[in-house]
């Protein structure tokens, strides 16, 4: 067993965990977030998707051990219980989800592709959208409406800004 | 039947949907979600060895292991097993155990069941449980399980053939005989499954205070399980609760009953604890269900000037090692046998069907189910016939579709009115440029370009005769819906389907609002649990918006009638002229003369000395809803363009066009998601999708490493048009939907590269090898 | 799929990662990205009794020096992106990377990892032994340099004994007038490879004066083609034709023949890619001058 400290969602906790308990586990039982999917355990369909001090990683791919006096951010903190986020909002407006499985591991890794886009100040075209969820496997929606999501969430934040 | 509405408002709508709150914040619940006091973890010992007798199963090692576990084998379970069998006396019987008895049929089959505190340490506990095997012949070929020198997989069995059968209508000789070509080809689709991002899991408690049993599954079927397990377990089903809770996907492998969902809750009783398994990656992709895995030889005769006389099928599907329940070994045969005569009119055909027994993972249901390889197979020939008499393949199609409806087909099935024609004129409208483009690229060496079309009409929502006759133990298709008003004028729906993303909470409050004349954001859409739905058969087969819709629909209007007849005694009107809108009943043409709805519920339910003389209190209707004796034929054409590049094998798709018709759509939002959900998975099969095992029926694609799915990055825009032409067979004009998508992708690519190539294709998946293969053979036609 | 019982070590100086891995042998692991090990300790494919967690080490600089630019085993593979070293000295290394995985797995994996990992048609194995890199190998007992063009042993196999980590990539800088191109072809995009080439070419007065060719898909690991690179000197970047060259390099191939690719694919495959790569290489050189 090996001891942690853990910033999860802006709760700060210690914790004695196993060395190979993968980060997506101990998310799931420690912290009850139940957001946190796991697809395959492999690190091919990005399911498992959180930020781990900002940033996505595959929280399959991660052992808890690894993450020692680390800021993690799941779909929980994202837009609350609402789902308020504008490309949460935009996911629903657009059809971006079915069985909602893969959506949360979807929101992670493309949140900080929409704000790196936004503060670019551009419009990506379809083969960057594309491409930045390339690492994440939806069986449901034909990924359509996931691009017209993100389209519309960086069309939504450019307009704001150029309002601001 | 059909019973019309005051006006519909919300029927039609793009309505945003209700679910998708809990799935995007977080908060849905899975099966892994599940966790219960004292819970076991379940992790199976599963067969390395394709075909072998199991010799020993060796636990001793447990006994060091450091922590507590138990471990359950065949020996322990008795005969419980999974039966599917068929009422047909040339059926041979197979049984699944639900743990292996003395031998294994496939690999990744459950051996041992062994339980411990934790799932990791489950895994580490089933590691050391060792089996000693004795080897067997292992089947693994088509051919192999129709030798009758090759032993039964099962005691007593003749050959490996679970199944062989006939379909016939018209006289097939007469067709011949008057033709004036004779075309023969034999086409195949790989083996391949659903594959949703969520793998199956059970979770089981027994409380013996009050003798019931709850099981949560992820599962589409949940009614279905609850019967199975009474009747295996020999348990009162009245004690029986089976809930499914939010289900990460489908697409019909959650559509059977498996032998987990029946041995959890008997490991549950035999504990005395809760206990749960969650299937891995590994387990998912080898031992729930694959599908496909189709080889037909079709023999067509046509007439002189191009007209189908008739059609003559050969059908083998490769079943794998069991029969699955409940649709059968016989399932995706008999499809594939019923439907192939398609869109087209012709009045002879005889098809042979047949299923067999390899030791593979079990054939079951995946999204369309017989059709994709039919509609492949049907639209792959319809391109050969054209090239080989020299017509387009567009109007050689316009010639021979059926055009007047109620049409009856070869096999006596009546095709309610539909858009055959219109479709196909609207495809060749929309790619007649890229049909130029590709003609002009025949002669690049290195970057050809195609176009390719598949043409079908999908036989949705079909009723109990249509499963009486198959002799299948799913036996029937009916959805039930129980609408119920609470006093405050909002509403239940309970639906005896199950929501795992097709938009039934969404959908049904839309249909149920405009009958009732409240917002859809006032019904609260309940499904996936026995203890609070109606029986019925779960989602599969397109019966979700056509009967489930159609089922609230008449309960909700039954309701309606009531408040019309409270609010008419309460405005001292005729209850017939009263209108409901806007969450409130008034006069037809006086709405300043309105009272609430809710002022109506509460009379119904509370204040029932205001109700009219005699009235029943209560606010309450359950309907059962079953589907039209030949179901209702939903058709469309699929329409891909490709880009070749034939030096690397290289194909990109260009274009994807779907003109589809469903009959009424209910909401437009979520039929262009079903579509294109639909689609992108047949773009999988034409061109990735593969479960490949060695000549030993060792699996070779056990990983997300090797069974590829598309990605975003492979996938163009799908394009969608509609024709809408409601059928008369459901109340609300609505036919199937849900599985069409997936039917069409499979024909239209391959056609695509038939046409890029100059060269006939006959087997899926169309990858970068088959493609660099069919390229060379392209070559090689032209040269020689 | 969780992997099996380790002890978890949290490295806090190279020394001590090296005593740590000394003290292990073959039941010790570095661990970095993990994007390449922790999928095989899932599937238990993978089962090391230690692992060292190597991320607090730093060895993450992209430096030029001594005529070398060297890149710390755990430079992530995003970073080479916005690199001007890489950039600017590696064009086939860029196309290479781009084609590596996914964005999460760019930005976590590291080219240590990759290295070690030894997947026969991964991508940095492959521009290693194409910019003829020496991978920088440490133990307890000292550093070891071993050519790229020696590492790689087999699927999964390199030449690193237990106890050894690696350091360092360093990748010769190469000459001003020179240029490259690497093309690879995969079911989809970011899976690893059926076959791939990278080419890299000196040049005086419109021809090549000097090439190296690697290509993947042939066999267990990357290889070079030496011969083909002979015949390939003296080519003119303005219409390069080295069908004839090409053909003699593929005939000599046998690659492997399994349900993905057939033998005679792959190798016509290859000898696609080759030619692809150099008539990239050609005309951006052709740019440049």
């Amino acid at each position: 067993m090996i001891e942690i400290t853990l910033e999860v969602n802006g709760e700060t906790r210690r914790l004695s965990v196993e060395s190979r308990r993968l980060l997506a586990d101990v998310l799931r039982q420690e912290f009850n977030l139940s957001g946190v999917h796991i697809g395959c355990a492999q690190g091919a369909c990005g399911c498992c998707t959180v930020h781990l001090d900002g940033k996505p990683r595959l929280s399959c791919l991660t052992f808890a051990a690894q993450c020692d006096g680390m800021s993690v951010r799941t779909v929980e903190s994202v837009g609350g219980v609402d789902a308020d986020h504008p490309l949460q909002k935009a996911f629903r407006s657009e059809h971006g989800l079915q069985c909602g499985y893969c959506t949360p591991g979807f929101i992670m890794t493309l949140i900080p592709f929409v704000e790196e886009m936004t503060a670019e100040g551009r419009m990506p075209d379809d083969e960057e959208i594309r491409e930045a969820m390339s690492g994440n496997i939806c069986r449901c929606t034909g990924y359509q409406g996931i691009v017209e999501a993100v389209r519309k969430a960086i069309g939504e934040n450019l307009k704001e800004g150029a309002q601001a | 039947m059909t019973q019309h509405m005051d006006r519909p408002k919300h029927i039609g709508a793009r309505i945003q949907r209700f679910e998708d709150t809990r799935l995007l914040a977080g908060t849905a619940r899975y099966i892994d979600d599940i966790r219960l006091p004292n819970m076991l973890h379940l992790r199976f010992v599963r067969a390395q060895m394709a075909h072998a007798k199991i010799l020993e199963i060796d636990t001793e090692t447990l006994e060091d292991i450091g922590f507590p576990t138990q471990v359950f084998t065949g020996a322990d379970i008795g005969d419980l097993s999974i039966k599917a069998h068929q009422d047909y006396p040339e059926m041979q019987y197979s049984e699944q155990p639900l743990l292996a008895r003395d031998r294994v049929r496939f690999v990744g089959e459950a051996v041992a069941a062994v339980l411990a505190d934790d799932a990791y340490r489950a895994e580490d506990a089933a590691e050391m449980v060792f089996v000693d095997y004795d080897p067997l012949e292992v089947v693994t070929t088509m051919d192999q399980a129709r030798d009758p020198e090759v032993p039964g997989l099962f005691e007593g069995w003749r050959t490996n053939v679970f199944v062989e059968r006939q379909m016939k209508g018209g006289d097939i000789a007469t067709a011949k005989a008057e033709a004036a070509h004779v075309i023969t080809r034999t086409y195949t689709t790989q083996r391949q499954a659903g594959v949703p991002m969520e793998g199956r899991g059970v979770a089981a408690e027994y409380d013996p205070a009050n003798r019931t049993l709850t099981v949560w599954s992820s599962t589409q079927i949940p009614h279905l399980v609850r019967t199975y397990i009474a009747e295996e377990l020999g348990l009162p089903e009245s004690r029986l609760r089976v809930v499914a809770p939010d289900v990460g996907g489908g697409f019909g492998v959650k559509g059977q009953v498996f032998p987990e969902e029946v041995l959890v809750p008997w490991l549950a009783m035999k504990t005395g604890r809760p206990v749960k398994w969650v299937e891995d990656r590994r387990e998912h992709l080898t031992s729930s269900i694959h599908a496909r895995d189709h080889s037909h030889t079709l023999e067509a005769y046509v007439s002189e000037d191009g007209r189908i006389l008739g059609l003559k099928a050969d059908i083998s599907v490769d079943v794998g090692a069991y029969s699955t329940f409940p649709f059968t070994a016989a399932g995706d045969p008999g499809m594939a046998a019923k439907v192939m005569p398609g869109p087209y009119d012709f009045q002879h055909y005889e098809a042979t069907f047949r299923a067999l027994a390899t030791n593979k993972c079990p054939i079951g249901t995946y999204r369309g189910v017989g059709r994709p390889s039919a509609v492949f197979s049907q639209e792959r020939l319809m391109d050969d016939i054209a090239k080989e008499l020299g017509l387009d393949p567009i109007a050689f199609r316009l010639k021979n579709v059926v055009r007047n409806f109620p049409y009856t087909n070869a096999l006596g099935f009546t095709y309610d009115p539909g858009s055959y024609a219109e479709t196909l004129e609207k495809v060749r409208d929309l790619l007649a440029e890229d049909r130029a483009a590709a003609a002009a690229s025949h002669k690049d060496p290195h970057k050809r370009i195609g176009v390719g079309l598949a043409c079908f009409v999908e036989q949705t929502a079909h009723g109990t005769p249509d499963f009486t006759r198959r002799r299948v133990p799913i036996e029937t298709g009916y959805i039930a819906a129980r609408v119920e008003m609470t006093p405050d004028g909002q509403a239940f729906v309970d639906i005896g389907l199950q929501n795992h993303g097709q938009g039934h909470e969404t959908v049904m409050a839309q249909v149920a609002a405009d009958a009732l004349g409240i917002d859809p954001g006032d019904v609260h859409v309940r499904h996936g649990d026995t203890l609070t739905t109606p029986y019925s058969v779960g989602t599969w087969g397109s019966r979700g918006g056509a009967l489930g819709g159609g089922a609230v629909h008449v309960a909700a209007t039954r309701i309606a009638d009531k408040l019309k007849a409270i609010a008419g005694h309460l405005l001292q009107t005729d209850p017939q002229k009263i209108v409901l809108q806007n969450g409130a009943a008034h006069p037809e043409g006086h709405p300043d003369r309105h009272v609430a709805v809710a002022k109506l519920a509460r009379a119904a339910l509370r204040n029932v000395d205001q109700l009219p003389a005699g009235m029943e209190p209560g606010l309450e209707v359950q309907y059962s809803l079953d589907g039209p004796n030949d179901g209702t034929y939903s058709n469309a054409v699929h329409a891909a363009v490709v880009e070749i590049d034939t030096k690397t094998g290289k194909m990109r798709l260009k274009r994807f066009v779907v003109v589809e018709d469903c009959g009424t759509i209910l909401n437009p939002l979520i039929v262009d998601g079903q579509v294109r959900g639909g689609v992108v998975q047949g773009i999988g099969s034409a061109m990735l999708e593969h479960f490949i095992y060695d000549e030993e029926g060792q699996p070779l694609t056990v990983t997300f490493a090797d069974y590829l799915m598309p990605l975003a990055t492979e996938i163009p825009e799908i394009e969608l048009h509609h024709i809408e032409t409601p059928t008369p067979l459901t109340p609300l004009g609505a036919k199937g939907l849900g599985e069409g998508g997936a039917i069409g992708p499979a024909a239209a690519i391959a056609n695509a590269v038939a046409d890029a190539l100059g060269i006939e294709v006959s087997k899926t998946p169309l990858n970068a090898n088959a493609l660099w293969h069919l390229a060379r053979k392209g070559e090689k036609n032209r040269a020689g | 799929m969780r992997p099996s019982e380790f002890e978890y070590h949290k490295a806090e100086s190279l020394e001590q990662a090296l005593a740590l891995l000394q003290e292990f042998g073959d039941e010790g692991r570095p661990i970095a990205g993990g994007q390449s090990l922790v999928p095989m300790m899932n599937l238990r494919l993978a089962r090391p009794a230690h692992l060292v967690d190597i991320n607090g080490l730093g060895l993450d600089a992209i430096e030029e020096g001594g005529g070398v630019i060297r890149i710390g085993a755990l430079v992530r593979h995003e970073t080479y992106l916005a690199e001007p070293l890489i950039i600017d000295n590696f064009p086939a290394f860029i196309d290479g990377v781009h084609a590596i995985g996914h964005p999460t797995i760019r930005r976590n994996g590291t080219i240590g990892g990759s290295l070690a990992h030894s997947d026969p048609t991964a991508e940095l194995p492959l521009l290693c032994m194409l910019h003829d890199g020496e991978i920088i190998v440490a133990s307890a007992g000292g550093e070891r340099r071993i050519l790229a063009t020696q590492f790689f042993e087999g699927a999964y196999m390199t030449v690193l004994e237990p106890g050894e980590m690696i350091v360092a990539v360093e990748l010769p800088v190469p000459p001003a007038s020179s240029s490259g191109a690497f093309v690879e072809m995969a079911e989809r995009r970011g899976d690893f490879a059926i076959a791939a080439c990278g080419v890299t070419l000196e040049h005086a007065g419109g021809r090549v004066t000097r090439a190296a060719v690697a290509c993947s898909g042939a066999g267990q690991t990357a290889m070079r083609a030496p011969q083909l690179e002979e015949a390939l000197e003296g080519l003119e970047l303005e219409c390069p034709d080295a069908a004839t060259a090409i053909a003699a390099f593929t005939d000599t191939l046998n690659p492997p023949d399994d349900h993905s690719a057939s033998a005679d694919y792959r190798r016509a495959l290859i000898g696609q890619l080759v030619e692809r790569a150099l008539s990239v290489a050609c005309s951006r050189a052709m740019e440049a001058s």
